[in-house]
């Protein structure tokens, strides 16, 4: 019997986004929110420790109102309890990981789960920052979890060579999307989930470094964007460009 | 401004001192032998430690770092440093921006860092306090210089609250995709193992390398770890990329950007991967791909 924390992140549906032409911005406006794609994973080995061996699964997510969809699905998915902490602000892992602990170190709870970097921000900077303010031991990167008792081991994905290395309990494991193919839930489900205990709470943080956004936008694409519909002539053309590349 | 680079390996710390030599006074502290003592750092360190792990490393970074008073640490990115930079970040209570591939300094100890956002579709650059840096991997060529550093071996020994149970080797190839000129990319749509002899045909054909999207080679293990082209892969610029049966998701163009022609071929015509390219051809791979190996060996 485990008492997981599961970590989710919800973010705007990048495959959705588009790029304003004049400006180079993207487009962010009513783009729909979606779990973060590492946090997918995080979810669903939290459930699958929790199916194995037993326990309860509390998922957290610090992402203010609208998450509460996100959160249902999580729920849906199988987490038992949800958590939204409100007073979000984008791309501040300071922040994110004052808040998040602050509120972890009111529970009790045996595996903290969480995605090694997020498919958006791509900071990655979470789970090192969470070990050490909860003086936790971090298993990182994650392609395997395996629990034993009081310890957790952990394939971790090198370059070179896998590594299998463990700790003891309470520990947090950054997995890696490999790990597992997230279920998903149908539409009922999610519906159903609504039912689960969900928690709306505020936590006031005061976080002092300095990070300010100059500007975001797509880099210039001056790609020619010749495209054929006609394989033979295709192929004709591109033989000829690339016959002069290559020479 | 005093800086203390870490490093896996030789080969990225000196990829690194290559880049920033100019703008700090540089000790690098490199967990390997190699002799990288012509690339500009002041001091090398070469540590030797038992277990090399995020929390001890960062223990002996956060120490060296107050005790010399180093002004900023210099890291290329890889799962281990980045879960030293956030560790970091917490000991000596400062910003840390990862994957950076620029770095400018500003007034009043303030930096300006660029980096991928949204998955890759957008660059962000922003002001920060950070003291903490990594960077992408191949952002440059190393390139020597004539003076020579102080090298010196060190060895530690901190206590990891992690234990090294097992270490299993994966199968080594030694391409370097970075370099390639011709690169001939596969992915999910060649559908089935069998289906990269046609890639390595046009490949061999054009004396390229193949590469592979995530899925072909994360998830299917078609192709070697090393051979992904994207944003937690490789980032190639090579002069022609042919891109067969990949969709063209930011992750993966965040890859290939670099490339001076982008080729795609691609069934469906929607694809998103036709935005991003010089030349492209609408139809099955396995009907295109021989046609253009019969016309290029004419
Ligand atoms: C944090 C994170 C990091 C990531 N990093 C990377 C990365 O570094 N590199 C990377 O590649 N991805 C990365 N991804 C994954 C990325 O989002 C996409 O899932 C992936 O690039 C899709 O690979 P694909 O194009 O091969 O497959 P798909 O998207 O499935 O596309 C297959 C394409 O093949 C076409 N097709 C099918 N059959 C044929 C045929 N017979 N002939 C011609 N065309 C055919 C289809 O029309 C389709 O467009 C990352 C994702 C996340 C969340
Ligand atoms: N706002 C958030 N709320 C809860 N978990 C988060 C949040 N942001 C990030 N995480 C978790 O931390 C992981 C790594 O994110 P990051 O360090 O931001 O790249 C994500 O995959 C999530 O599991």
């Amino acid at each position: 019997m485990y008492n997981i924390i599961v970590l989710f992140k919800q973010i705007l549906d990048i495959d959705q986004m588009k790029i304003d032409e004049k400006t180079g911005e993207p487009v962010t406006k009513n783009l729909p929110y979606k779990i973060e794609d590492l946090s997918k994973n995080a979810i669903e080995e939290a459930v699958r420790v929790k199916e194995k061996y037993g326990g309860k699964v509390i998922a957290i997510t610090f992402g203010g109102d609208q998450a509460t969809m996100s959160m249902k699905e999580a729920l849906a998915m199988g987490a038992d309890e949800g958590i939204i902490l409100k007073g979000y602000r984008e791309n501040n892992p300071t922040l994110t990981a004052e808040v998040l602990a602050t509120k972890i170190k009111t529970l009790q709870y045996d595996i903290i789960i969480m995605g090694n970097q997020s498919a958006d921000s791509y900071t990655g900077l979470l789970p090192g920052k969470l070990s050490s303010k909860l003086n936790l031991p971090l298993l990182g990167n994650a392609i395997k979890l395996e629990m034993e008792g009081r310890k957790a081991r952990v394939t971790r994905s090198g370059e070179q060579r896998d590594y299998v290395i463990e700790s003891d309990l309470p520990a947090i494991i950054s997995v890696e999307q490999e790990i597992n193919e997230p279920r998903l839930p149908p539409l009922v489900q999610i519906m159903m989930a609504g039912k689960k205990p969900m928690k709306v709470e505020e936590i006031k943080v005061n976080v002092e470094t300095y990070k300010k956004v100059i500007w975001n936008r797509a880099p210039k694409s001056d790609r020619k964007r010749v495209v054929f519909e006609d394989i033979d002539k295709g192929v004709e053309e591109i033989s000829k460009v690339i016959r002069s590349e290559v020479k | 401004m005093k800086a203390l680079l870490f490093s896996e390996s030789g080969d990225l710390a000196s990829q690194l001192l290559t880049l920033l030599r100019d703008k700090f006074e540089i000790n690098a502290y490199i967990l390997s032998k190699d002799d990288i003592s012509e690339y500009g750092a002041s001091n090398v360190f070469q540590i030797e430690t038992s277990f090399p792990y995020a929390d001890n490393l960062s223990s002996f970074i956060s120490e060296e770092f107050k005790k010399w008073n180093y002004h900023v640490i210099l890291m290329v990115s890889s799962p281990l440093t980045r879960d030293i930079a956030g560790m970091l970040s917490e000991i000596l209570k400062t910003e840390a921006i990862t994957e950076i591939m620029k770095l400018e300094t500003g007034e009043n100890n303030k930096f300006y860092t660029e980096r991928f956002f949204f998955g890759g579709k957008t660059i962000i650059r922003e002001e920060s306090d950070a003291r903490i840096f990594t960077f992408l991997a191949g952002l440059t060529d190393p390139q020597k210089v004539n003076t020579k550093s102080n090298v010196q071996k060190i060895r530690i020994d901190l206590k990891s609250r992690v234990s090294l149970v097992n270490e299993i080797e994966k199968p080594k190839s030694s391409v370097n995709l970075e370099k390639a000129d011709i690169i001939v990319s596969a992915g999910r749509g060649i559908g089935k193992k069998e289906g990269l002899s046609v890639i390595q045909q046009l490949a061999d054909v054009l004396h390229g390398e193949v590469g592979g999207s995530r899925p072909v080679c994360l998830d299917y293990h078609w192709l070697s770890e090393e051979r992904q082209v994207g944003l937690s892969g490789k980032r190639v610029k090579p002069k022609i990329y042919i891109a067969a049966g990949i969709s063209g998701q930011v992750q993966h163009i965040a890859g290939m950007r670099g490339s001076k022609t982008v080729i795609a071929i691609n069934k469906d015509k929607n694809a998103p991967i036709f935005n991003e390219c010089d030349y492209g051809i609408v139809g099955d791979l396995y009907v295109v791909i021989p046609k253009l190996i019969e016309k290029l060996k004419k």
